[in-house]
């Protein structure tokens, strides 16, 4: 090998090892908004109270701009015949289940995004267009988003939905805890209508010592598990039920967040460009080496 | 000087608002509860007052009976999309004497008069205390829970009256019709066959008919504790007058009722039967069939008032102490006595006071026998 | 010892066959679908909802289009960094294909993304705890990488031999002048693309494996584990040779020349190890997390699985350890295949078939748009290879003995 290419290889590879340096110090910043702050706000939710009533339907659809419909006809009981999960159309839904012990009246679970104290989808998302934000919501910001539906895949609650049938600027839809009703003060929309108060919003430290406090005065009312206060990590809203939650189709994902694993695999690859960059010397030296070899073969001959 | 005045004024004002915002004491020891209700240890301090979580139902110090509670009362708080709901308070009361009573609703309660809901219920959804619901989940809730049970939906129509059709009234009778009237109208049943899974006579016929009319025997004293869906089910047809129940419930749930008045122990053909049992027949029951002087009377007005009844011996005067020859008006048994037989006591005829025997004429006559001789008119049918 | 070599020319054939036709037809059908997903939305195409956000453009057109463009940068590996010389010849097809292949896995993601004008996205809005921001990344890097690899023999073709048309024909002088700039600094500075390139298809074959992790328990156990990445590396690296030769002796089929056997058996003997240590760490981890157990029931899953390995594994492994089927291209060919099928099918598995939603309302079976779209791409792909090996210098044919190694390893080292 001649002298100046080898000058050249090296100061070559010593460029890129700054350029990917600087990459990964820029792309440390690159993170999207994953706030897990300590007065996060979440919402309890009574299966025990709630009496099916699908006006948070009603509320959540008005307040989202989507196709409400009129508030009687949410009166009607047959859409319980079949399993139903929030869409594209309706961010929340409400399902209706068999008696649990102690009392002969139906169960009745509303459904909506956990907004998880470590979310998959925000983990997941390719440009980082989910966030977490300050007051406990999992947001989706529409001037990021590629319609990858990873989100989709990364969810361990199935919740996201995408617009399919919209050829120019579908959306992500999901519960957004209704940021933009917070931010000026009010509650939830579904908090708000809630005739029964199923749903209780509060700071999350608060809501789990009063769940617990429920199960304690009524052990009768309720089974001693608060859905939510560890499952996939912790999410902001949380259950309480009086038979086994998977009884009310939920999924059991286990108390680790759903993204441990994987991002301590994207960390592990990409410890400060670490192992990349040693890979990279390494087949740049062995191709060096194996070079300099023939060369040096050649010049024998 | 001023500022001094001024500063003497503000403390004056301070003053004052914290003593209003004192509440009057109350002298927990002379309520009418037991401090074991609240408290755990024997002396409570103020440091550790070793407090049980708050116990819904057993602290309401006053009673009044439902007839005395007021007819309606209005629920106009939180006015919004809907109106003011009229709810008639006193037909509750009075039915809720048959579910949890006035405990059910009126729940932590201290002590003193019965408050209203709004004192520890707050308002607005948005507040501090989120441990115990707002006012309008407190009324929905309470409401709510009976109303679906026995109606199968959560309409808001069943207590709202939609705001266009409904005038504010403070008259009483003109708020009745605001009532709704959705619960279904019960018939009282008359005859329930219960199907039991007892080998040895699987159908127990109950006549509640009979209990009630028969036995004295008032709602409450069979039905307490009871949800409302019991007899108001929309989709239960209740409105039958005879009903078969297959029985579910545990044993000792399904004998509770019964046993409170029926001995059950080693009597269990009593009510057991392979067939639908007959009403109830004081004849064939006891051996004593009634004539058709006593077959109208309610048990209680032979056998008392209390139960379990006893049996009674069969003698007239163990019930009709005052009767006599002058009270008894002898015509009431078909024979109208003449003079002179009239003045005789009864026992002349009928010997040891047992008018079930034949009587005799052997006190004064020969050779007489009724009815050969009649000491009277025949005026009616004899027995 | 250069001279065993032959070197790159344009082949000359007649384009249109029968088989071309076939071809046209069915591109010209996927395009028609292609129209419907950007007109209608995705929902007017394919089968996918709410349950089942992914379906066959991801597993097929991205995943196993990913895997089997592995071809790639092995071959590079072999040929550039370890200097292995023989295998020159057929690093230039390999690289055509890696090209073609990852261009398509783009346009795959560009057809399935729902906001597809915002692709560039990822470039400038960057989650660094994204399996997919790395993948996507990556392969828009390796992508331009590739196409970095490939100028060369552009400029190899035109060198000399710019000739554009009317007017700009004054255009001549100076763009013959850029493409020898062009060159001279590509081959100064081509084995850091090389060696990039390398690195860049480690981390996403690998990362594409971290991307279903996430989905946890919605995975089945038989697939789900966190050596995934492992595995996905793994198997593109055993896929990468088999694909070659897979695509080397087709190629020859179809233009009707003799297939450069002693190259292929070489390159063939290489599989059975590296499909060995796949398949060590693919039975290994089954047996350390106990998932064997989901074996002893029948269902989809369980069926699926064992094709995979037994298939797509197990049997070509049997069969590159034979020195009969080295030899014989018919077998060397099926026993290729297999293995290429076996990687298509474990994407396919990974990304569809274990992926169970606990929700699933309606179940997933992909939709005739979307066999026809990733069809009609595939058919473009194979269109594209024919009218670029007639048209650039990228097949070698047997038999010219003409000292050649690319060109810049010739340039780059003296
Ligand atoms: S429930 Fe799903 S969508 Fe909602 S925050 Fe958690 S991971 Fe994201
Ligand atoms: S918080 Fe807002 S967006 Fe979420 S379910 Fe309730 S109403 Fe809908
Ligand atoms: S509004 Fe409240 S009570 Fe009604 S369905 Fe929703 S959560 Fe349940």
């Amino acid at each position: 090998m001649s002298g100046s290419s080898r000058r050249d290889f090296l100061k070559t590879s010593a460029l890129i090892g700054a350029g990917i340096t600087g990459l990964s110090i820029s792309s440390a910043k690159a993170a999207p908004k994953n706030i897990l702050s300590e007065n996060r706000m979440g919402v309890l939710v009574d299966t025990t109270v709630c009496i099916g009533c699908r006006q948070c339907e009603w509320a959540c659809k008005e307040a989202h701009d989507l196709p409400a419909g009129n508030i009687a006809s949410y009166e009607n009981r047959e859409v319980f015949y079949n399993m139903r999960r929030p869409s594209e159309n309706a961010l929340t839904v409400v399902n209706q289940y068999s008696a649990g012990k102690g009392s002969d009246l139906p169960v009745d679970v509303k459904v909506q995004c956990m907004h998880c104290d470590h979310p998959a989808c925000v983990s997941a998302c390719i440009v980082g267009a989910l966030s977490k934000e300050e007051n406990g919501s999992v947001i989706w910001d529409t001037d990021k988003c590629i319609g990858c539906r990873y989100c989709m895949v990364a969810c361990p609650f199935q919740i996201p939905a995408f617009q399919y049938n919209k050829a120019l600027d579908p959306k992500i839809m999901k519960c957004d805890f209704c940021f933009e009703r917070t931010k000026e003060g009010k509650l939830p929309a579904c908090v708000e209508i809630c005739p029964v108060e199923a749903l209780t919003y509060g700071p999350r430290t608060e809501l789990i010592s009063i769940a617990k406090d429920r199960i304690k005065r009524d052990p009768d009312r309720y089974i001693d598990h608060i859905y939510g206060e560890k499952e996939a990590g912790g999410t902001a809203w949380m259950y309480l039920g009086n038979q086994e939650f998977a009884k009310l189709d939920f999924p059991e994902p286990g108390d680790k967040p759903a993204v441990g694993v994987s991002e301590s695999i994207q960390h592990g690859i990409f410890a400060y460009f670490v192992p990349p960059v040693s890979l990279y010397a390494l087949l740049g030296g062995i191709m060096w080496i194996n070079k300099h070899r023939k060369s040096s073969d050649e010049e024998e001959k | 000087m001023m500022k001094n005045i001024l500063t003497l004024i503000l403390f004056f004002a301070l003053y004052v608002s914290l003593i209003a915002q004192q509440s009057p004491k109350k002298n927990y020891s002379k309520l009418n509860i037991n401090c074991k209700t609240c408290h755990t240890c024997d002396v409570p301090t103020k440091t550790d007052p070793c407090l049980v979580t708050c116990p819904r139902d057993k602290m309401t110090t006053v009673y009044q009976s439902a007839d005395k509670t007021p007819e309606t009362i209005v629920l106009d708080q939180l006015v919004n999309s809907y109106g003011p709901v009229y709810f008639p308070h006193k037909a509750h009361a009075q039915m809720a004497e048959m579910g949890g009573g006035c405990e059910s609703c009126h729940h932590h309660n201290t002590s003193g008069p019965i408050l209203k809901c709004s004192s520890c219920h707050e308002t607005s959804r948005k507040r501090g205390d989120i441990g115990i619901p707002d006012l309008k989940a407190a009324y929905h809730r309470l409401c709510i829970d009976c109303h679906r049970e026995w109606s199968h939906n959560v309409s808001c129509n069943t207590c709202h009256v939609p705001k266009k059709d409904l005038k504010n009234v403070k008259d009483e009778k003109a708020q009745k019709k605001y009532y709704s009237k959705n619960y279904p109208i019960i018939l009282e049943p008359s005859k329930i066959v219960f199907k039991t899974n007892y080998e040895k006579g699987n159908l127990v016929t109950f006549y509640h008919n009979e209990h009630n009319n028969k036995f004295g025997l008032t709602c409450t004293s069979c039905h307490k504790n009871e949800s409302c869906a019991t007899c108001h089910d929309l989709s239960k047809n209740s409105n039958t007058k005879e009903k078969t129940i297959t029985v579910t419930k545990s044993n000792s749930d399904n004998h509770k009722k019964c046993s409170s008045c029926h001995q059950i122990e080693n009597n269990c053909s009593m009510c057991h039967q392979d067939k639908v049992a007959e009403p109830f027949n004081h004849g064939k029951q006891t051996g004593w069939a009634l004539n058709r002087f006593h077959i109208n009377l309610s048990c209680a007005a032979c056998h008392g008032e209390k139960l379990p009844y006893k049996k009674l011996d069969t003698k007239c005067i163990s019930c009709h102490k005052n009767w006599n020859n002058e009270t008894f008006k002898h015509s009431i048994t078909g024979l109208q006595l003449n003079e002179i037989h009239s003045q005789l006591s009864c026992e002349d005829c009928h010997t040891n006071n047992n008018y079930s025997a034949k009587t005799t004429c052997n006190g004064c006559h020969d050779n007489y026998s009724f009815p050969k001789q009649v000491p009277g008119k025949i005026v009616g049918k004899l027995n | 010892m250069s001279n065993d070599y032959s070197s790159p020319v344009l082949i000359k054939h007649k384009f249109l066959t029968p088989g071309v036709f076939v071809l046209i037809v069915l591109a010209v059908n996927g395009l028609v679908f292609l129209m419907g997903r950007f007109f209608f939305g995705l929902g007017a195409v394919t089968h996918l909802n709410n349950q089942y956000p992914w379906g066959l453009w991801i597993g097929v057109d991205v995943a196993a289009g990913v895997a089997l463009a592995a071809g790639g940068f092995t071959t590079a590996a072999l040929g550039h960094v370890w200097h292995k010389e023989e295998y020159h010849l057929i690093v230039r097809p390999a690289l055509l294909t890696a090209m073609l292949g990852y261009t398509f896995v783009a346009f795959g993601v560009f057809v399935d993304i729902g906001r597809w004008y915002f692709i560039w996205h990822p470039l400038i809005m960057w989650n660094g705890t994204s399996a997919l921001f790395e993948v996507g990344i990556c392969v828009m890097i390796y992508l331009t990488v590739l196409y970095i690899e490939f100028l060369p023999i552009v400029t190899e073709r035109f060198i000399g031999n710019v000739n554009l048309p009317g007017f700009l024909s004054r255009m001549n002088k100076p763009v013959d002048r850029l493409l020898r700039v062009l060159d001279r600094g590509l081959s100064k500075t081509m084995f850091i693309f090389i060696i990039a390139g390398i690195v860049l298809s480690t981390l996403h074959q690998s990362s594409l494996g971290t991307l279903m992790i996430v989905a946890g328990y919605k995975m089945h156990p038989l697939w789900q584990t966190p050596v995934l990445p492992l595995l996905f590396l793994l198997s593109a690296i055993a896929v990468g040779f088999p694909m070659v030769i897979f695509e080397s002796i087709l190629a020859s089929r179809s233009f009707g020349l003799k297939p450069e056997m002693h190259i292929l058996s070489k390159l063939g003997s290489m599989i059975a190890p590296l499909l060995g240590v796949y398949l060590a760490f693919k039975i290994g981890d089954m047996f350390i997390r106990k998932t064997f157990v989901y074996l002893s029931e029948v269902n989809t899953a369980s069926v699926m699985f064992t094709i995979e390995v037994l298939l797509g594994v197990i049997i070509p492994l049997r069969m590159f350890l034979s020195p009969k089927v080295l030899k014989s291209p018919g077998l060397l060919f099926t026993a290729a295949s297999l293995v290429v099928l076996g990687v298509l099918i474990n994407r396919i598995n990974n990304f569809i078939v274990a992926y169970s939603p606990p929700y699933s309302l309606h179940s997933y079976f992909p939709a005739f748009g979307e066999f026809s779209v990733t069809i009609g791409l595939i058919a473009i792909l194979i269109l594209l290879y024919r009218v670029i090996v007639m048209n650039f210098p990228v097949i070698s044919l047997p038999g010219k003995q003409k000292a050649a190694q690319t060109k810049y390893t010739i340039k780059g080292t003296k």
